[in-house]
């Protein structure tokens, strides 16, 4: 840390540095924590929660029970305790609140005024985060919606374009100026679980079918899709038969590109997870081992950010495996739901990780604060300070035991 | 330096060893303490395992790691015992508390069964335990530790929120479980509702019909016996003589044990009298028998005992009522409403108070039932107080049958005197229904001498069943006399002797009717049980084998042997099994020849023991042998299946699983005896069954017998093409 800050302060190292080698040090030391809850406020589980980027202030859930939540994350009760609390809730008595179980929320990406919602009642809403409630205009989609995504890039100031995948292997494009389908994507052979705008490219979206398939199209381009991700790497895209083209071996339910849009990971109900070079479609082939893998929907999963080996959150059970992205390294499992993990999000700017499960608790993973350095002082009389921190950690050995 | 350097290596690894033989010990004492299979811990063991584990926190991750690995074993004993383990060092060790906090989700997947995949394992009773102990420690760890440690509030919360544990609840119910228990409450409530409304239709209907009984119930009652105030004691006659209470005869002398009383005292002074003590009484009465005689006179004058008297009444006994002549009309009615009331509406309403009670209806009914059921059991009582005798009547009635006169009730039915089971002497006309021979003349003879109660009727209804000739007894007379003129004309042949061998011969001869073997009697029969077929009578189409004749040997047994069906009289067993019970009393069963229980039943005197020695000596053999093996009550296998299905310990495991295994000598020596087996099958009577029907050589036997029955009827129709063909 020192001759990091050392280097910076000469200006021998690049100013990126520092904060990949912090940012890095701190997801690799992300536990729960006891000071940060989350106000319980879903009955049920948790299917997705969003985190804005404008601000990084404020988190989004969606639960099972067809609630959605806003959180305020920033602590300024200058207390390390601190509950993050519900700062408004689109409540089951609400007229406007989705019938049953909401499988994505999404901020707006410009602007935190506005967030989508989707739900298997066959609709996605357009929130007005004011007044709490549905904008005028809902796309009313006819068809059971499994994954429904406005893409969250920043850069793209032009089009305000959500992709809809849906039970239907075909991938709606809606306007949500006008929140009308302008666009059509055909190509896949059964439901869309998942669908991702490239954080890179504007035009360039992912789409994750059960036909364990992964095609990347160019919106632009009308006829179809840019190519299909081949697991094997073999030039099938000449020949006629690109059905043979597949991602994985069973359903394919997680997509996240990589924060530089460079990489994409997927992950399919054969237990797997793997890693694509956006560019080409190749399969990078790193082995993340046995990836379990049990959810018949969409699976939400996150890559960190500013790091400088990438991790990857990716629910595993009722824990968050994180592996090391390009490496494809088990770094650690986080165990705290005790149920299955639905959903987890990266706060980029303090590299704090929320996730939500079906146990309908959202938590809060934190990096632990570094300890002083004085190493024969944390040796000897570790248990005493947390004992003088808490009355509850001291051991309680009565004497009759000598 | 260099001795100093060896010294420090040698205490270094001395230490090593201690430590090392310090993590045996605590690895043994683990799983002493988990498998033991006691409900507590043994608390001096548990005692060293919190020395060791308070001396190092090294001790104490050894320690979790070994309790984890208990706790995942398949036996809710096992898991029991760790969890007590567990609760002991959570509440000492905060390192321990950070090693399972750490692994929470797993510890309640092992205790409290949150992951409905991975069930708790038998036996079931235990599991049950396991769960409430887990989650009662759940909750006392929370309320002390929750704030401290936060993924043990998230557990507990997790249970509180998802799986709906009602921390309250006794029985730690899940949510389901008390889904089940309030869908039971409420089909026993509307079970409850129907039997409601039923019984309170059934009360409506049948209210009136239960006033009218007790309204004429008490009539009926008011006519036996008037009530109080009507009373004049006068009325009462207390002679031996009287029979009813009059009620209705006031100017009735009464009559005190041959003093007549005077009618026109006052009424008030003789109820002076009632409080008279009975001893004075007494001391009169004697004294008025010495009086008599110097008295007389002034008696006979004035028809009094004495110028003071005192009449006693005692009518707290109650009144003895006897049917008569005059009654009998009141007391049949009384005598049938009281049958009524005793068998139909008193259980009725009995069951309607039932009901409502249980069902908790408004008070309004249940006062109703409850005014219905005093009113009836006090008419009951108040007929019980009456004492009727129906005796006497009865007694009439019976007279009446006897003497064949018609009878004046409404009795169809002639009341016989009991049998008294066994008779000994079958009275003579009754023997061919008994189906036993008739006897010979001389017991003929002695019969009726030793029957003088029915000399008349017997020889009556013989003469009567004589003249039928359908009967036995008329076949008997008929022989007899055949026999009478036989033996009149033969006296004077040649061949006394012979007759007199013949005759005797012939009365030992059983009489019986006439049938097939008589008629073929001594002779061979060649075509008797034989059936002739005639050949086929078709030209061509002859059935591949015919046999000509076939004999039906039941048939031909039929023409020579004859059935006599035996119904003896059913001899009541006098004598009991008497064998000492465990209980002190002695057996009660009365068993011809051998006791289910006690074996063959022999003479056996008042305490039980058997009166002859041989008996003794060879039921003290059986005892002996008896005690050797094992008691079939006391089978391991059965105790350990009760232990399972309750979860009490009754020694199955210490006492008997040694002496069993000792004696069979076979079978692998379980590596913890103190647990409930759970690879024991369940000696259920399905399992039982199972073994009998899947055995196979049932089997084998059931398949033969199905492809036997398939082949015949392959061969029936063996020479009909169209079925040969399949």
């Amino acid at each position: 840390m020192l001759s990091f800050l050392f280097g910076r302060q000469t200006g021998l190292d690049d100013p990126l540095r520092l904060k990949q080698a912090e940012s890095t040090r701190r997801v690799l030391c992300l536990e729960l924590n006891p000071d940060r809850n989350v106000e319980r406020i879903h009955g049920n589980g948790i299917n997705t929660i969003d985190i804005e980027v404008i601000e990084g202030r404020y988190m989004l859930s969606g639960g099972a029970d067809g609630v959605v939540v806003i959180y305020d994350l920033e602590n300024h009760s200058r207390n390390l305790q601190y509950t993050c609390k519900a700062v408004c809730t689109v409540g089951r008595s609400s007229r406007h609140v989705h019938k049953f179980s909401v499988e994505t929320v999404q901020w707006y990406p410009h602007d935190t005024g506005m967030f989508t919602s989707s739900s298997f009642d066959k609709t996605m809403k357009v929130w007005d985060t004011e007044t709490l409630k549905a904008t005028s205009f809902y796309f009313c989609c006819l068809l059971l919606l499994y994954n429904c995504t406005v893409h969250s890039v920043p850069l793209n100031h032009l089009h305000c374009l959500s992709s809809v995948g849906t039970k239907n292997p075909k991938v709606q494009l809606c306007d949500l100026k006008s929140g009308s389908c302008i666009q059509v994507l055909q190509g896949h052979r059964g439901e869309v679980l998942s669908v991702r705008w490239s954080p890179r490219y504007e035009h360039i979206l992912a789409t994750a079918s059960t036909d364990s398939s992964v095609r990347l199209w160019d919106v632009r381009r009308a006829s179809g899709s840019l190519f299909t991700l081949n697991q094997f790497n073999e030039d099938l895209s000449k020949s006629s038969s690109e059905a043979a083209n597949t991602a994985h071996n069973g359903r394919v339910n997680g997509l996240c590109f990589t924060s530089d849009g460079l990489f994409l990971l997927t992950t399919g109900t054969d237990d797997r997870m793997r890693l694509w070079e956006t560019a080409t479609g190749a399969n990078t082939l790193v082995n993340y081992g046995k990836v379990v893998n049990e959810s018949r929907k969409g699976l939400k999963f996150a890559v960190s950010r500013g790091c400088s080996p990438d991790f990857a959150f990716v629910p595993c059970g009722s824990s968050v495996a994180v592996y090391a992205v390009h490496s494809g390294k088990l770094v650690t499992m986080l165990r705290g739901h005790y149920s299955n993990v639905d959903c987890c999000v990266f706060h980029p700017d303090y590299q704090e990780l929320y996730s939500g499960g079906k146990d309908s608790n959202i938590l809060a993973w934190v990096p632990t604060p570094r300890t002083p350095d004085t190493e024969e002082e944390q040796g000897s009389k570790k248990g005493g300070s947390q004992a003088a921190l808490n009355p509850a950690f001291e051991d309680a050995w009565s004497s009759d035991e000598d | 330096m260099y001795c100093t350097a060896g010294h420090i290596g040698s205490r270094v690894s001395g230490v090593s060893w201690m430590d090392h033989a310090e993590r045996e010990r605590l690895s043994a004492l683990v799983e002493e303490l988990t498998t033991s299979g006691e409900p507590q811990l043994n608390p001096a063991k548990m005692k060293d395992v919190k020395k060791i584990c308070k001396s190092s926190n090294d001790y104490i991750d050894h320690f979790y790691h070994l309790i984890m690995t208990q706790l995942a074993q398949e036996h809710a004993e096992i898991r029991f015992s760790a969890l007590q383990m567990v609760s002991e060092l959570f509440s000492r060790s905060h390192h321990f508390r950070m090693l399972l906090v750490s692994n929470f989700q797993g510890f309640l997947e092992l205790t409290v069964e949150t992951d409905p995949e991975q069930p708790l394992p038998p036996p079931r009773e235990v599991a049950r335990k396991l769960k409430i102990l887990a989650i009662r420690l759940v909750q006392e760890w929370q309320s002390t530790y929750g704030q401290a440690y936060k993924k043990l509030a998230l557990g507990y919360h997790f249970l509180k929120q998802v799986k709906k544990v009602d921390f309250h609840d006794v029985q730690a119910r899940t949510q389901a479980e008390r889904k089940r228990q309030e869908e039971k409450q409420k089909r026993l409530e509307r079970l409850y509702k129907d039997k409601v409304t039923k019984a309170t239709q059934e009360m409506e209907e049948s209210s009136q019909e239960i006033q009218d009984c007790l309204t004429e119930m008490d009539s009926c009652l008011k006519l036996l016996k008037p009530p109080p105030m009507e009373f004049h004691l006068g009325d009462l006659e207390q002679t031996a003589t009287t029979q009813t209470v009059q009620p209705a005869a006031p100017e009735h002398h009464g009559k005190t044990a041959g003093s007549s009383i005077d009618e026109e005292q006052p009424c008030c002074s003789k109820n002076l009298g009632n409080t008279l003590d009975a001893d004075e009484d007494e001391e009169e009465e004697d004294s008025d028998m010495e009086e008599v005689a110097e008295e007389e006179a002034f008696i006979r004058h004035t028809g009094l005992i004495s110028h003071k008297y005192s009449l006693d009444l005692d009518l707290s006994e109650g009144l003895n009522v006897k049917e008569s002549d005059e009654n009998e009309a009141v007391v049949n009615t009384m005598r049938d409403l009281h049958r009524l009331i005793s068998t139909k509406h008193l259980p009725a309403v009995r069951s309607w108070v039932q009901v409502f009670t249980k069902a908790g209806v408004d008070q309004q009914l249940l006062r109703r039932a409850l005014d219905l059921r005093t009113s009836l059991e006090v008419a009951l009582q108040r007929h019980d107080e009456l004492h009727i005798e129906y005796k006497k009547r009865e007694r009439r009635v019976l007279k009446a049958a006897s003497e064949g006169e018609e009878d004046e009730d409404d009795d169809d039915f002639e009341e016989v005197p009991e049998k008294e089971g066994f008779e000994p002497h079958i009275p003579d006309h009754l023997r061919a229904e008994y189906g036993l021979e008739p006897l010979t003349s001389s017991s003929l003879s002695s019969a009726p001498s030793s029957l003088p109660d029915h000399p008349k009727r017997s020889k009556r209804t013989v003469n009567e069943e004589e003249q039928d000739p359908t009967c036995a007894a008329a076949t008997l007379r008929l022989l007899r006399d055949r026999f009478s003129s036989a033996e009149l004309g033969s006296t004077g042949g040649s061949h006394g002797e012979t007759t007199e061998v013949q005759s005797d011969e012939r009365k030992k001869a059983p009489v019986i009717p006439f049938g097939l073997d008589l008629y073929y009697w001594g002779e061979d029969q060649p075509t008797a049980g034989k059936i002739i077929r005639s050949a086929s009578q078709h030209q061509f189409w002859v059935p591949h084998e015919v046999e000509e004749e076939v004999e039906n040997k039941e048939l031909s047994a039929q023409a020579k042997s004859r059935f006599i069906t035996f119904s003896g009289s059913f001899q009541p067993v006098k004598h009991k099994c008497k064998a000492p019970m465990p209980n002190g009393s002695l057996c009660e069963r009365q068993d011809r020849v051998k006791c289910p229980f006690h074996g063959p039943i022999i003479p056996r005197d008042e305490l039980g023991q058997p009166t002859n020695p041989e008996d003794a000596a060879r039921l003290e053999q059986e005892r002996m042998r008896r005690q050797e093996e094992q008691p079939d009550w006391r089978d391991p296998e059965l105790m350990r299946d009760i232990e399972a299905a309750t979860g009490e310990d009754l020694g199955s495991s210490k006492t008997f699983g040694k002496g069993k295994k000792g004696s069979k000598g076979k079978g692998k020596k379980r590596k913890y005896p103190n647990l409930t087996d759970l690879n024991q099958k369940a000696n259920t009577s399905r399992s039982r069954l199972e073994k009998k029907v899947f055995d196979k050589s049932s089997m084998r036997r059931v398949t033969d017998a199905m492809n036997q029955l398939d082949k015949r009827k392959h061969e029936k129709f063996a020479n009909q093409f169209n079925y040969a063909l399949n």
